[in-house]
């Protein structure tokens, strides 16, 4: 056997930064294929086609909407460059998001933090690697959904827009290097015993928040919910800074243009590598205060003085309404749900009592919001159940116990959507009986798509949810798509509804035929 | 006269996943007794007794508790069966006293009789204390307390354990063994799975060894040593006796 190689590949100096690379990139590598592959190796190579047919498809959507735009010309006036800029602090907010709640994650989760940390390797050094490998699979995942408009420009304008993957990178980098920072603010202002959960909830709201102000901005100075009607307007083109100015360098990258994707690039890189110099002996001390919450934190209910009766049924409820209560990421999720039904609200506010046709925005973006929604609360009642065999051995027959988790989640659903509908039916009685319907719906499929894949899981799975079903997750996202776009369209009075609501149903029996078949 | 009706009747019972996990097992355990099974890893002993408790649906045989069918009225032999698994399921985010609130209403009890027996149990395990946090933080050894203090707050009449010793420390053992005990002078029937060969011979009026998916032998610690001829041998070397005795028949039968 070569003493120059282990069973990891070549050799590398055991607990040096590409050691510990190495071993994170083999890590992520295989959750991914395990991501995408549901767990199941043989799925691989369906998983590489099925993953090319769909960039391929992304480059021919790309392709039909930018050449016209290039082939007129594209010049960097004021407009053009704020909307770019724009839409890079939107991307950058998203980022910021997923980075956010990834460094959390580094802090809290144990997985091999145990083994490392106890080894006499420096714990700077996994700190170091984590980060950057935060860095670049955010900037992965973000270059993934922007090659094809990057690659197409290329094709079509020229290889300079080959340096916008420069500008991906760089605001993946400035975005961990912000998480960082934010993560070991929360530690120093709240403690390792609160900032998971407030960290959770600021990812959510953060990635929402800049959509959402937009929006606002949009409707009240507008009246329109499309942030490019801000972007394009005389209220933003007149206050923006002359073309020449230093603020505009991010968009001229984004437009290929190499001496500001450099500069950009180098910026992000030393910023990043001064945040992980800064707060890197820090890592080591943060984890092991995160692991002692873990362990001893004690979370003091009131003081009982006695049970409530209750029927099994109702029991069954109450319990699923305390853990959705108090599950953290529940928490967040529905946090974000609700600030997407702001600009909604908002509109719904500036035109109560007029009869206008405005209730055709709210309904498919209510629908949308309310079936996500019901779909997380789902696989957590459903699939969630971390005490299956206490349920299983108690004397209530299994589709009673099933019922009665989804009865608690309609609650939920019914007490979330209904002030929406109540102000809604103030303004238009149709629209709202509209509205209820296609959220019942949405509601209805989003429950059992997760009935018919459910699978026992533990409820801090919930994130990895995705992974148990492909099939599962698209039918969830194309079944909210097609409700929202069919009762957006019959709130707005076209017949077109009735073929979304046909492609809906068709979303749901190639579903149903799809879901393995046997207990449920 | 009346039969006395034994507290769990197995009959001819076959379960197979891709191999015979439990083959024609046939038991009777006597009302208000402590029994042990016994059994090397994969013997069929937690796949039986996961039949007996509804969670999984036996290929044939019959199970009844205290007279009550299993397969033919399932919610019946639930409302007098308690299931501890070896892995404690607890909520986490619940406290104990909303566990156990929300078990003493799956079993449909009265809600002042359930708090009553509720203060009564955590005093036993050593819970009271702890009442008001949630479970999230708790160790295994507490986590199995709750558990148990879940399995036992419906007044069962049979309390089926898988492992229930394992991770538990000496005081919070010896606390469940008490409870336990308690119960059985009580008139409760008791069967509890373990790989601790000491506990099921201090513990356990009488014993039963697995392999195999079969029921090798059974009886006092006495009766075994009778059948594998070590007497005045510890239950260790009874036990690896049978065991290798079970090996030895199906080697011969195959051949």
């Amino acid at each position: 056997m070569s003493s120059t190689a282990g069973v990891m590949g070549p050799h590398i100096s055991p607990g040096s930064l590409a050691w510990f690379a190495r071993h994170e990139m083999t890590l992520a590598w295989r959750r991914w294929l395990s991501i995408m592959a549901g767990g199941r190796r043989k799925k691989d190579r369906a998983v590489a086609i099925g993953l090319f047919a769909f960039v391929a498809g992304l480059h021919a959507i790309a392709y039909f909407f930018l050449e016209p735009v290039l082939a007129a010309g594209l010049t960097a006036d004021t407009t053009t460059l704020v909307a770019v800029t724009g839409t890079l602090l939107l991307s950058f907010s998203m980022m910021l998001s997923q980075t956010l709640e990834s460094v959390t994650r580094a802090f809290y989760t144990r997985d091999d933090l145990d083994l490392i940390l106890s080894s006499p390797a420096a714990s700077e050094r996994v700190f170091a690697v984590r980060v950057s490998s935060i860095a670049l699979s955010v900037a992965a995942m973000t270059a993934l959904l922007a090659a094809p408009v990057i690659n197409v420009a290329a094709y079509i304008d020229g290889p300079h827009w080959l340096w916008s993957y420069g500008v991906v990178l760089a605001m993946a980098m400035l975005s961990t290097a912000v998480a960082v920072m934010m993560t070991l603010g929360l530690f120093r202002v709240f403690g390792a015993k609160r900032t998971r959960l407030i960290a959770q909830i600021l990812a959510a709201v953060v990635g929402a928040t800049f959509l959402i102000g937009i929006q606002v901005v949009a409707i009240l100075s507008l009246g329109k919910i499309s942030r490019f009607a801000v972007f394009s307007s005389d209220m933003v083109v007149s206050r923006a800074p002359d073309l020449d100015s230093w603020l505009w360098f991010p968009a001229h990258a984004a437009f290929g243009n190499p001496w500001a994707a450099i500069t950009f690039l180098l910026l992000s890189t030393m910023a990043l590598a001064a945040v992980v110099a800064v707060s890197a002996t820090r890592f080591g001390e943060q984890v092991l205060a995160a692991a002692g919450i873990s362990r001893g934190q004690k979370v003091q209910a009131a003081i009982r003085n006695g049970f409530r009766q209750v029927s099994r049924r109702h029991a069954m409820r109450v319990k699923e309404w305390a853990l959705l209560a108090r599950d953290p990421w529940l928490v967040s999720q529905t946090l974000m749900q609700i600030l997407y039904l702001i600009p909604p609200a908002l509109i719904l506010y500036m035109n109560y009592g007029a009869n206008t046709d405005m209730h055709a925005i709210l309904a498919p973006i209510l629908v949308m919001a309310i079936g996500q929604l019901a779909g997380g609360l789902a696989w957590l009642a459903i699939s969630g159940e971390d005490a299956p065999d206490l349920v299983l051995s108690a004397p209530i027959s299994k589709g009673a116990a099933t019922t009665a988790k989804i009865e608690a989640i309609l609650i939920v659903m019914a007490a979330l959507v209904a002030p929406f509908l109540i102000a809604l039916a103030f303004v238009t009685v149709w629209g709202a009986l509209i509205t209820g319907l296609g959220v019942a719906t949405a509601a209805t499929s989003a429950i059992a798509i997760q009935l018919w894949f459910r699978s026992q899981s533990r409820r801090s799975n919930f994130r990895r949810r995705q992974t148990a079903s492909r099939t599962a997750t698209f039918a969830e996202a194309f079944s909210s798509i097609s409700w929202a776009a069919a009762t957006g369209l019959a709130a707005a009075g076209s017949g077109f509804a009735v073929v979304l609501g046909i492609f809906g149903l068709i979303v749901m029996t190639v579903t149903w035929w799809l879901a393995p078949r046997g207990d449920i | 006269m009346s039969q006395i009706v034994p507290a769990l009747n197995i009959q001819a019972l076959r379960k197979s996943f891709d191999r015979p996990a439990v083959d024609g097992l046939s038991l009777t355990i006597p009302t208000g007794e402590f029994d042990a099974l016994l059994g090397p890893n994969g013997a069929g002993k937690t796949t039986t007794l996961r039949m007996v408790a509804g969670l999984l649906a036996p290929d044939s045989g019959d199970i009844s508790i205290c007279g009550v069918d299993v397969l033919a009225d399932p919610i019946a032999a639930k409302q007098i069966l308690a299931w501890v698994p070896d892995e404690p399921m607890v909520y986490d985010k619940l406290t104990p006293l909303e566990y156990l609130e929300f078990v003493a209403g799956l079993w449909g009890m009265d809600a002042t009789r359930a708090f009553e027996r509720a203060q009564e149990l955590m005093g036993w395990l050593g819970l009271a204390a702890h009442a008001n946090e949630r479970c999230e933080g708790f160790s295994k050894g507490m986590r199995q307390k709750v558990a148990l203090a879940g399995a036992l707050i419906h007044e069962p009449k049979l309390i089926i354990l898988d492992e229930p010793l394992t991770g538990l420390d000496a005081g919070s053992a010896r606390q469940v063994k008490t409870v336990l005990r308690r119960l059985v002078s009580e008139g409760v029937t008791v069967i509890m799975t373990t790989h601790i060969l000491e506990v099921a011979e201090r513990m356990a009026d009488r014993l039963g060894v697995i392999a195999n998916g079969q029921l090798v032998a059974e009886g006092t610690l006495d009766e075994l040593r009778d059948k594998a001829g070590q007497d005045g041998s510890s239950l260790e070397d009874v036990f690896l006796q049978l065991v290798a005795d079970d090996a030895d028949a199906n080697k011969e039968l195959a051949a």
